[in-house]
Formats: structure tokens, sequence, C-alpha cells
């Protein structure tokens, strides 16, 4: 039988994945996707937590998560895709100067 | 053991392995394909926890938009293994990033045993997120929310646009100059 615990100790596992992902990679484009497993990993707990709490709530918040996820990637894509035609690499420590 | 209980360990063994992938492979390509198998994977898990709408959702939107358009900007730049991976001399930080993500994954299972053990053993519900019952909420509870939600975007829209056309401009200038 499955239970809650087997759902959140997956999603931490995730999560921290992300974690680690996020802290070693100095690649912003690598950085980005690692966000999306941290998003990922939190949609996981908050399903588990709306089936075994018997509310809908949880999936609706999984909705709009989505949702500005899906936002957050179009900007940090383009900011992506910018940097690169200005400084002609996607490595985060080239970015020392505060003014272009 | 049931068949879903297998199906659980089957998908959890596939979510795990593929993020795993996103964060240790050296060629973009690559992590935005594992990434796209995550997400398969964690549908499925969605969608064994009765949850269609999300699951779907989370596949056409995800696997459908996002990641496309990720392996959209990883061949745009034309970002090979070689140039985006220089060898790491941040051994430090990486000690420091491994020492960081252990920790917190010992103290959360630290903290989902004790949450698990105040209190009695919870049988899943028998809600089912389908189209129709999340579609009644979104619509009447939540529709305030959902709306701005659609303002969200067009502020997004209007991001983009302007990044890009700043781009633009500022490149002519210096084919001006």
């Amino acid at each position: 039988m499955i239970t809650l615990g087997h759902y959140l100790i997956l999603s931490g596992i995730i999560f921290s994945v992300g974690i680690v992902g996020v802290t070693t990679n100095r690649n912003v484009l690598k950085i980005l996707l690692s966000l999306e497993l941290l998003l990922a990993a939190s949609n996981l707990s908050f399903v588990a937590f709306s089936k075994f709490n018997g509310d809908y709530t949880g999936q609706l918040i999984v909705f709009f998560v989505i949702l500005v996820a899906a936002a957050e990637v179009a900007v940090g894509l383009a900011i992506i895709v910018l940097m690169y035609r200005r400084l002609a690499t996607i490595q985060a420590d080239d970015l020392k100067e505060l003014k272009w | 053991m049931s068949i879903s209980s297998y199906f659980f360990y089957f998908f959890a063994a596939v979510l795990v392995t593929a993020s795993l992938c996103v964060v240790l492979a050296r060629n973009p390509l690559y992590n935005v394909l594992s990434l796209v198998v995550a997400i398969f994977s964690l549908s499925s898990l969605f969608v064994l926890l009765e949850a269609y709408f999300v699951g779907i959702i989370l596949l056409l939107v995800y696997a459908g938009a996002v990641l496309v358009f990720f392996l959209f900007v990883v061949m745009c730049l034309n970002l090979n293994a070689e140039t985006s991976s220089p060898p790491l001399e941040h051994g430090r930080l990486r000690v420091l990033g491994w020492t960081c993500g252990l920790s917190f994954l010992s103290f959360f299972i630290l903290g989902v045993k004790s949450f698990l053990a105040a209190q009695a053993a919870v049988e899943p519900s028998s809600i089912r997120g389908t189209i129709e019952t999340i579609g009644k909420i979104l619509f009447t509870d939540y529709l305030l929310p959902f709306e701005l939600t659609s303002l969200l975007l067009l502020i997004g829209v209007f991001g983009i646009v302007s990044l890009a056309k700043g781009a633009l401009s500022t490149g002519t200038e210096e084919a001006d100059q």
C-alpha cells in the first residue's frame, strides 16, 4: 500500500536533486532546468496532500503553479538569449558587471 | 502488493533517475530531454493519485510547450558540451552544493517521519480530479485568481516583446556604429 509518506519522500528526493542542480551548475540554462525540478517536486507533494486530505485545493494550486512556471520560463529564456547575444556565453560567472 | 504499488515504484525510479540526469548530464540537450522523461513520469504519478486534469495539463504545458521552448533555445544558441561545461574549478562550491542538498534531504525525511508519526494513518480519499470537478471549483471559488492568471501571462508577453525589441534596437545601433 502506497501511503502519503512515500509520495512526500519521493518529492523530497526530487527537491534535493533540484537544490544540488541549482547550487552546483554554473550554466544559466541548467539552473533554470533545475528550478523546474524544484517546482515539479512541490507540485507532487501538493497533489499527494490533496488526494490524502480529500480536498481539491491542492490540485488547483498545482494548476496555477504550472501557469506561473510557463510565464517564468518564457521570460527566463528571453533573458538567456539576450545574455548570449551580449556576452556570447551563458555561464553565470561571466555576469560580473552591474551595468552592460 | 497491488499493481498500483508496482506502478508507483516504477515511475518513482524513472523520475529519480531522470532528474539526476537533468542535474548531472554534460550536454544541455540531454538535460532538457531527461526533464521531458521526468515530467512524463510525474504526470503518470498524478494519474495514479487520480488527479487526471492536472496530469494532462502538466503534459500539455510542460512537455508540449515549455520543454520544446527549452530545446529551441538550446539548438538556437548552438550550445555544445565543450563550450557549456568547462572543467569545474569550483570544487568548493560543488562540495557545498552536495552537502546542502543531502542535509536538506535528511532533515526532510526526519520531518516527514515525525509528521506521519504524529497523526493516524491516512487512507487515500475518493476524490477524483477530473475536468468536471476541477472546472466547477475553478469557475466558482477561484474565478478571480483564474482571471488574474491571464493578466500575468499578458504581462509576460509584454516583457518578452520589450526584451526582444530592446535587443533588436541596440543591435542596429551597434551595427550603425
